[in-house]
């Protein structure tokens, strides 16, 4: 794939890994770095990378409307979230220290519990919490 | 008495306007964002569940909480990779175009499926990326 034709089949993607992310609250950068690494064919860094810099205008988006509709304390949010950006900052600073193909083998794992949870979730009978 | 007066109506708020982050909300915090740093993804696959289980925020809560996290986590790890050199900007805006949209379109169909079907079938999806990733290099 090149030029457009890649850029039509990102944006495409996008829409689907929204929509996704939407429904379960998952979707994001668990299929994104995937079809980066598997189908454009990125390195797991650069996957992982580009992943996060889809995720930060998304999660604006998705903040701004939560806010729009008077949902969590936005502030709080945020100061949350600066305190997590030390752990970022950790965790980017391991995965740089790792090769690509173990780091790709431990993504798969995660990829892999989030598939079993997701699983176990929608086969569990009874009445839903959430 | 005047104070007195002014200490119930205060506890009556319902809540501090200035809430303060806890030590729970560090730890939750530092967690998921060693997580999306290490991983690329948000961070809220762990910070959701240790918000409602640990924290005792309501689903919604937690959600919202989560999502505004991930705004300065990601910014902090994208930092970190943009000086290493691996950000790709084209493929990320063309990408972030869909998902906003299609952010907007999956939260509209939530009312309209079964949960537990959708679960299970993006679950065993995911097992089946899990295994390609391993298997195809």
């Amino acid at each position: 794939m090149t030029g457009t034709t890649l850029y039509l089949a990102l944006a495409a993607f996008g829409v689907l890994a929204g929509v996704a992310s939407g429904l379960l609250g998952v979707g994001g950068g668990t299929l994104l770095v995937p079809f980066l690494t598997l189908a454009v064919g990125l390195s797991q860094h650069e996957a992982e990378a580009t992943s996060l810099l889809v995720i930060l205008p998304t999660a604006i988006a998705g903040t701004l409307a939560l806010r729009r509709r008077g949902v969590g304390n936005a502030g709080l949010a945020i100061r949350f979230g600066v305190v997590g950006s030390v752990g970022a900052v950790l965790g980017v600073l391991l995965a740089l220290a790792l090769p690509a193909a173990t780091l790709r083998i431990v993504f798969a794992g995660f990829v892999a519990i989030v598939g079993v949870k997701l699983v176990r979730d929608g086969l569990r009978r009874g009445v839903r919490l959430s | 008495m005047r104070a007195q007066a002014s200490l119930p109506r205060r506890a009556e708020r319902p809540g501090p306007a200035v809430p303060r982050l806890d030590s729970q909300l560090v730890v939750i915090g530092v967690v998921g964002g060693v997580l999306s740093g290490l991983l690329g993804v948000g961070g809220g696959i762990v910070m959701v569940p240790l918000l409602v289980l640990w924290a005792h925020y309501g689903q919604r809560d937690a959600h919202a909480a989560s999502l505004g996290a991930i705004i300065p986590i990601s910014i902090a790890g994208i930092a970190i990779y943009g000086i290493a050199g691996e950000v790709r900007v084209g493929p990320a805006i063309a990408l972030a175009g869909g998902s906003i949209f299609g952010a907007q379109l999956g939260t509209g169909m939530l009312a309209r499926l079964d949960e537990r079907v959708l679960k299970t079938v993006f679950g065993v999806f995911l097992l089946a990326v899990a295994v390609l990733m391993v298997v195809r290099r």
